[in-house]
């Protein structure tokens, strides 16, 4: 079985195969004999040799974020027989910029306008959650294509608030 | 000594109060919003009281739903905890006008250390130094600009009503004053029902050190030392240690000293806290502030003294003696704590509500965890993003360092993403290992390993570990894989509409 793991924008080979127990595999190279121990769902022991790794693996969107010992990391696994068209097309921007609501709240203010000219830096618009208000900033100078969001709206993570070119 | 307590709080403080109510035999009443229905804080308690909707102002914020709730369930006292209501004169006022205990200052000294512009006054009377700043709330933004410009930048806009670091903004030019002046003004109006901001100079490199201080009401007042808490993000604690890691005697001495001072001149009674700035080089303190409450960084001050600070708080409400004299504190060995927040420390500690789906508390020698959550719970959008807090004792800072270190290693919390992580990291910089804090630590702590990170190339360890987190992802990948197999195969020819359409029936029977 061949995958592709991505971590952190680098793509690494993996050869696997899973007997029962027992995980082989082989990553640029080097090659790996795991035993696995299930302890629960989502949650695994591997011992390599005597060497042991306790493993939580959390499925997030299309990404799974590996817990292992002190450390966390978010990887994709592409597997090139079932790699779909919703992978392939790769969403290159145009030189638009979406402003993203980063978590749930509440917005409390819109300081621009469509077809308001910003500068990178300047806030476009202010969402409270937990009590704190986070301004959010363009990263680029442009013009404001649109505003998605009024003043007193529920948003959720990952809404876009705003566009801008 | 009361029967009956109601705690007018949730979380992590409200077990901690809880468990002092528990040790003094006395029959915990707890408080909950909708959202909190099932929360540690509730299934502690003896009785539970729904005050109303999710959001704060309907529930943990409203003076007259606490009120009834504690004269339904019969309760005789009632402790705050902090933030929400902690220190609002009119709840204490309301408390005692029908006919209860608030555990906590008289409301006027509230309302002189509740507003910044009438604590520096009070501050300045009993002869404490302050910061340069304005002692009137500004009128209006030209005014601001104004005396900005008096001070020189950068500058500090502070919420007159304000703590936690709610409607405060540093400013290092007058091209960010309008912007943050409006937010500012804005946060402040929104947590606590007041805009009026305050200005301030802003020190260099200042240390955030704070002394703690108990009076009871036969005019004993002491200090039970220092909290440094240097180490901020959006002018919000989230290390705090006790000593400072400077442990100066003399110094504690003169700041301990000077904190009494202002806690007599304003007949302070209860658990209080004196903030100061001192500045790093010269060591020479200014008054900041003082919170009228317990402080979320007591446990440090708890495990270095031996005091329960809590079950002082309610001793004291009750009428008793503080059980101690200023020569009796004893500061024996170093505590350090460390805020456990739902947020994303890699992303502007953004708050990160969600489920927790797993978690592993530390423990072992010197290891207490003061937490609000357990498997499952839900963390809300709606209030505070602070879960947990971690706190070690050693017998010197080093050793209390390595317990730290061993204690955030061994915490897990995953389903939301917290400062765990974050934390980690910080505990093996040599600049927090050799004690060089200050306020602007947070900032100068990401460019350090920024920079350590793109000049070290990756270890054999590293290596493996990576690999190994891959082939995790890899064996999760494909063993979900097989069971949607595994779940297509074993129930052919069923839709996902066929499949609503018989539960339909089978709830049409049911009825």
């Amino acid at each position: 079985m061949k995958l592709i793991a991505e971590l952190a924008g680098t793509e690494h080979g993996l050869i696997i195969k899973i007997e029962q127990q027992k995980v082989f595999a082989e990553i640029h190279g080097r090659n790996y004999e795991v035993e696995i121990r299930e302890r629960n769902e989502n949650h695994y022991l591997l011992l390599e040799g005597t060497r042991v790794f306790d493993c939580r693996v959390e499925q997030t969107r299309e990404k799974f974020t590996v817990h292992l010992d002190r450390n966390e990391y978010s990887i994709r696994i592409i597997d090139p027989k079932r790699l779909s068209s919703a992978q392939s097309g790769s969403r290159h921007d145009h030189g638009a910029v979406e402003i993203i609501a980063p978590m749930p709240g509440k917005v409390v203010r819109v300081l621009v306008e469509a077809g308001a000219a910003v500068k990178a830096g300047s806030s476009i618009l202010v969402v409270e959650a937990m009590k704190m208000q986070n301004e959010l900033k363009t990263p680029k100078t442009g013009t404001v294509v649109s505003v998605n969001a009024e003043p007193g709206a529920t948003v959720n993570a990952g809404d876009v608030l705003a566009v801008i070119e | 000594m009361f029967r009956k307590l109601l705690i007018a709080n949730r979380g992590e403080i409200a077990v901690r109060v809880i468990r002092a109510c528990r040790d003094l035999a006395i029959s915990p009443i707890a408080v909950y919003s909708e959202a909190d229905a099932a929360a540690v804080h509730v299934s502690l308690a003896d009785e539970a009281v729904l005050l109303g909707p999710s959001p704060s102002s309907e529930s943990y914020l409203s003076i007259p739903k606490i009120v009834a709730a504690a004269l339904k369930a019969g309760a005789e006292a009632i402790h705050p905890g902090y933030g929400f209501l902690a220190e609002n004169p009119d709840f204490a006022r309301a408390v005692v006008e029908a006919g209860l205990t608030f555990i906590g200052p008289r409301p006027e000294a509230m309302e002189i250390m509740g507003s910044k512009t009438t604590a520096r006054r009070a501050a300045m009377q009993a002869g404490v130094p302050i910061v340069p700043g304005t002692v009137e709330p500004l009128a209006t933004f030209s005014q601001t600009k104004e005396l900005a410009e008096q001070f020189g930048y950068p500058v500090m806009l502070k919420a007159a009503a304000g703590g936690g670091g709610k409607g405060m903004r540093l400013v290092h030019s007058y091209d960010e004053l309008l912007s943050a002046f409006e937010t500012a003004q804005s946060e402040a109006a929104a947590a606590f029902g007041d805009s009026s901001l305050y200005l301030e100079k802003a020190i260099d490199r200042p240390r955030h050190i704070e002394i703690q201080v108990f009076a009871d009401t036969f005019g004993n007042t002491v200090h039970l030392g220092e909290r440094e808490c240097s180490i901020q993000r959006r002018h919000q604690k989230v290390i705090e240690e006790c000593p400072s890691p400077i442990n100066d005697p003399e110094l504690r001495k003169r700041m301990g000293a000077a904190a009494v001072k202002l806690a007599r001149a304003v007949n302070y009674t209860g658990a209080g806290t004196v903030e100061f700035l001192v500045a790093g080089a010269t060591r020479e303190f200014y008054f900041l502030e003082m919170n009228t409450r317990l402080q979320v960084e007591h446990p440090v001050t708890e495990l270095v003294t031996g005091i329960d600070l809590v079950r002082e708080q309610i001793n004291v409400a009750a009428g008793a003696m503080l059980s101690f004299r200023q020569e009796e504190i004893g500061w024996h060995g170093h505590a350090i704590e460390c805020r456990v927040y739902a947020e994303d420390a890699e992303n502007n500690f953004v708050p990160s509500p969600g489920r927790i789906s797993y978690l592993r508390v530390p423990s072992g020698p010197g290891v207490r965890d003061d937490s609000g959550v357990e498997l499952g719970s839900d963390v809300s959008i709606y209030y505070d993003p602070m879960i947990s807090k971690l706190a070690v004792w050693g017998r010197s800072r080093d050793k209390a360092i390595d317990r730290l270190r061993t204690a955030l290693d061994e915490y897990a919390i995953d389903g939301i993403k917290t400062t765990l992580g974050f934390f980690r990291e910080i505990v093996r910089d040599q600049e927090f290992i050799a004690g060089n804090l200050d306020t602007g630590f947070i900032s100068r702590f990401k460019q350090r390993r920024d920079l350590a990170t793109a000049n070290t190339p990756e270890s054999e360890g590293q290596i493996r570990a990576r690999d190994l987190a891959l082939i995790a992802a890899a064996i999760h990948y494909l063993r979900l894989q097989r069971e949607t197999s595994q779940k297509t195969a074993a129930s052919p020819g069923q839709t996902r509409w066929k499949m609503s359409g018989r539960r339909a029936v089978a709830r049409g029977k049911a009825r």
